[in-house]
């Protein structure tokens, strides 16, 4: 699916970049994200600070969906229009938020 | 014949020293140095030379002094005798020769052939701590490079070659096999990765494959970040390339693991709890770098640093 049909689901965009994600990854240890997220994935978490871009760049996340309302700092947003990396925010949390994911592109998107 | 060569040798330095009178053991020493504590076992010293590729490591007490220098060939002794578990201090060379930063490269040329040794430590003048090493291959590389320069400044020889391109014959000199250097100096932990980012876009530009890269860039960033929580110190990523293999060192210079085995352990973590918080500290950095590496050597002891290297052979399905 295109990064910017997240939008359509309700999440509110704070940095657009284009693309295409076929993934989905849920979990705030990054270690865990490193280890097992595959490229073109969309995160769902709950952490916000700038080294989930680091994160990102590395295992190729293109798109990171912030839960439960956080805000993400400035850093980090500055970090992923330099990287690529679009980001999205909901008030949801992160089951709240991946079922409305599934509930509309369950056929375009995989685990 | 070699003794012909070597009086040709002394002949075209005694014709060039004008030019090169001025160096200084600090200006061609190579520093950082890696040196070994008294304390240590000779086993411990042979894992260091294997692991960084040297043939002698300068020995020093708590402080960084300066008390001795074990070589390649202390090693082989002490795997003829089986004293590989003595420490360092029994072993190695009480009586060491070194040299002081200002020196110039004239005094250095004649302790190698007063004493036919391979390396000298170098020495601060005030405190005697250990700033850098000296070996043969350090002495030629600062002579071909002075002299490299000085070749390619000679405007003469456009004459004989015709075209200028030989200017950038110095650029090209490789004098070190390192390809990609990053220094981890941060103390925030949420700038943690930002080397492994680097070495992950300078290895797509070096061709390499994306699912090789990513491999690399997962271990790298799982060490980066270990220096950063766990060390409290500065630390340095180097990494070497070649068509089918990339090797990472990742070190620092802190405190070190006391139980090697221990953290090696899924899930076992000392990140303090600030760390956690933030998504670090699972206890899987380890065994993520251990799953990303085709070979992987840690080094480390309590106050010691931690030294880690891990090697990358590109995979069959990593075109």
């Amino acid at each position: 699916m295109k990064i910017e049909a997240l939008k359509e689901l309700g999440f509110e965009m704070i940095v657009e970049e284009k693309g295409e994600i076929f993934h989905g990854y849920a979990c705030d240890l990054l270690s865990e994200v490193m280890g097992r997220a595959k490229p073109d994935t969309v995160w769902f978490t709950v952490q916000s600070h700038i080294n989930i871009i680091a994160v990102a760049v590395i295992t190729g996340i293109r798109a990171i969906v912030l839960c439960n309302g956080h805000d993400y700092d400035e850093g980090t947003i500055e970090r992923s229009k330099k990287e690529g990396i679009s980001l999205f925010k909901t008030e949801l949390n992160t089951f709240e938020a991946i079922k409305k994911l599934c509930n509309v592109m369950q056929d375009e998107i995989q685990g | 014949m070699e003794i012909e060569i070597m009086e040709n040798i002394d002949d075209l330095i005694k014709k060039i020293q004008p030019y090169f009178s001025e160096l200084s053991v600090g200006d061609f020493m190579s520093s950082p140095v890696v040196t070994i504590q008294e304390n240590q076992t000779v086993l411990y010293a042979k894992e260091l030379m294997r692991s960084w590729r040297i043939s002698g490591l300068p020995v020093v007490d708590d402080e960084g002094r300066l008390k001795g220098i074990i070589s390649i060939e202390d090693i082989v002794h002490a795997l003829e005798n089986g004293t590989l578990e003595s420490s360092i201090s029994e072993k190695m060379s009480k009586n060491v020769v070194f040299l002081f930063k200002y020196d110039k490269i004239m005094d250095a040329f004649k302790k190698f052939e007063m004493y036919g040794y391979g390396r000298f430590p170098v020495i601060d003048e005030v405190d005697h701590h250990v700033i850098g090493i000296v070996t043969k291959q350090d002495l030629m590389l600062a002579l071909l490079k002075k002299l490299s320069v000085l070749y390619v400044h000679d405007a003469r020889r456009e004459e004989f070659v015709g075209v200028d391109i030989y200017r950038s014959v110095p650029k090209n000199v490789k004098i070190e096999r390192t390809e990609f250097e990053f220094q981890i100096d941060y103390k925030d932990i949420s700038l943690s990765g930002t080397g492994a980012s680097e070495l992950k876009r300078f290895l797509i530009s070096k061709n390499f494959s994306p699912k090789f890269v990513k491999r690399i860039a997962i271990a790298t960033y799982e060490a980066e970040t270990n220096v950063v929580i766990h060390s409290n110190s500065t630390g340095r990523i180097k990494a070497y390339v070649e068509p089918e293999f990339v090797e990472v060192r990742v070190n620092d210079n802190g405190k070190g693991i006391e139980n090697i085995e221990m953290a090696m352990r899924d899930g076992y973590s000392t990140a303090p709890d600030y760390v956690r918080e933030y998504g670090f500290g699972a206890g899987m950095g380890l065994s993520n770098m251990k799953k990303c590496a085709d070979r992987m050597i840690i080094l480390s002891s309590k106050g010691n640093g931690v030294f880690v290297e891990m090697h990358f052979w590109r995979h069959e399905d990593e075109n």
